[in-house]
């Protein structure tokens, strides 16, 4: 796929997924904080599992890129690792439960309204890392994944596996709206 | 305008605070406000400078990436609940293989030089006073529409600054 190609789809996604996220900022913090039982996620803790994914990926990623003195190149070629794994994370029709590394879990986290500005703010960083993305190789700046040091995935492959993991997350915010209107409170 | 406006085949709406453009995209489109207001800033090392405003019966447009087909800095998001009609390039495109309508097209543009030039004398102009003053008689509605810090950074002022100016 072309380079810029790619990029501007991931600047589209990261722009529906802040308008997304926005709307979530008039909601009451019961709603917010609203869990179907003690085990599930709140839609805060949705919120807050993705910053820490951001707090992980973000640095590294804006730290490669600065540091790469790779050119840019037309072509971006997803890695199967890559390809693998930022499949993984789209959300399928009927959502697959997925193991959450302990780390990243923020259960019964004492979370407010400023865990939505956080992950905001860190949209704003990812589409200036796209941006300056365009500077270098998105084929071989490689980043080191959450996972294990061991395994790295392309810069390309990198930014499709964080956005499909939020997009993944908004899906499931979704979901606990819905079941909270079934439910009720 | 009306001919332009007419053109729209989508409405689009957006929410408070959201976002219609995101730095680095590429955005032809031409929007038509019909309800509610927006703003189009850049972020200067995480700091927001705001450019532009549109409100109801506005064009706004990320002229750059739309003349030139490529990716622009601009962000343009809603201050308010808004609604758009979006004129796409290629609508325009075909509307100005008529030759009338090219000369309505000009007459667009030349107003919009007119307004950059405007603009550009306002960034220039040292007294917060005066920025205020020329703003506040080429645009009065600008101040009934939209809320006083967006109006301040515009007019690279604080709110507090903006708010003594307006009652003396």
């Amino acid at each position: 796929m072309q380079s810029e190609k790619l990029i501007q789809s991931h600047l589209e996604k990261t722009r529906q997924i802040i308008n997304q996220i926005e709307k979530l900022k008039t909601f009451d913090l019961n709603v917010l904080t609203w869990k179907e039982n003690e085990t599930s996620w709140s839609i805060l803790e949705c919120v807050e599992h993705l910053n820490l994914y951001g707090d992980f990926y973000l640095p590294e990623m804006e730290n490669k890129i600065k540091n790469s003195s790779s050119k840019n190149e037309l072509e971006f070629k997803s890695g199967i690792l890559g390809n693998y794994f930022a499949k993984s994370m789209l959300p399928k029709e009927k959502l697959n439960k997925m193991k959450t590394f302990k780390d990243k879990n923020p259960l019964n986290a004492d979370l407010d309204k400023t865990v939505i500005d956080k992950f905001t703010n860190q949209q704003i960083k990812l589409l200036d890392l796209l941006n300056q993305s365009r500077k270098v190789s998105l084929n071989k700046v490689k980043i080191q994944t959450s996972i294990s040091s061991l395994i790295q995935l392309k810069l390309g492959d990198t930014f499709q596996f964080l956005i499909n993991h939020n997009m993944r997350h908004l899906k499931q915010i979704d979901r606990i709206q819905q079941t909270k209107k079934t439910v009720g409170s | 305008m009306k001919d332009i406006i007419e053109l729209s085949e989508k409405e689009i709406t957006i929410g408070r605070n959201e976002f219609l453009k995101v730095k680095g995209s590429i955005d032809t489109n031409l929007y038509y406000v019909k309800s509610g207001s927006l703003r189009i800033f850049v972020l200067d090392n995480y700091e927001e400078q705001t450019i532009r405003f549109a409100y109801r019966e506005n064009i706004i447009v990320s002229l750059d990436s739309f003349l030139t087909g490529k990716p622009s800095d601009l962000y343009i998001q809603a201050i308010k609940k808004t609604v758009v009609n979006v004129v796409t390039k290629n609508q325009i495109d075909h509307f100005l293989e008529i030759e009338k309508n090219q000369n309505l097209w000009t007459k667009i543009l030349e107003n919009l030089v007119l307004q950059q030039m405007e603009r550009e004398i306002d960034i220039l102009t040292t007294s917060p006073k005066e920025r205020y003053e020329r703003v506040l008689k080429r645009s009065p509605r600008l101040f009934q529409e939209i809320p006083n810090r967006y109006i301040a950074n515009y007019l690279r002022m604080s709110p507090e600054t903006l708010s003594r100016l307006k009652k003396s």
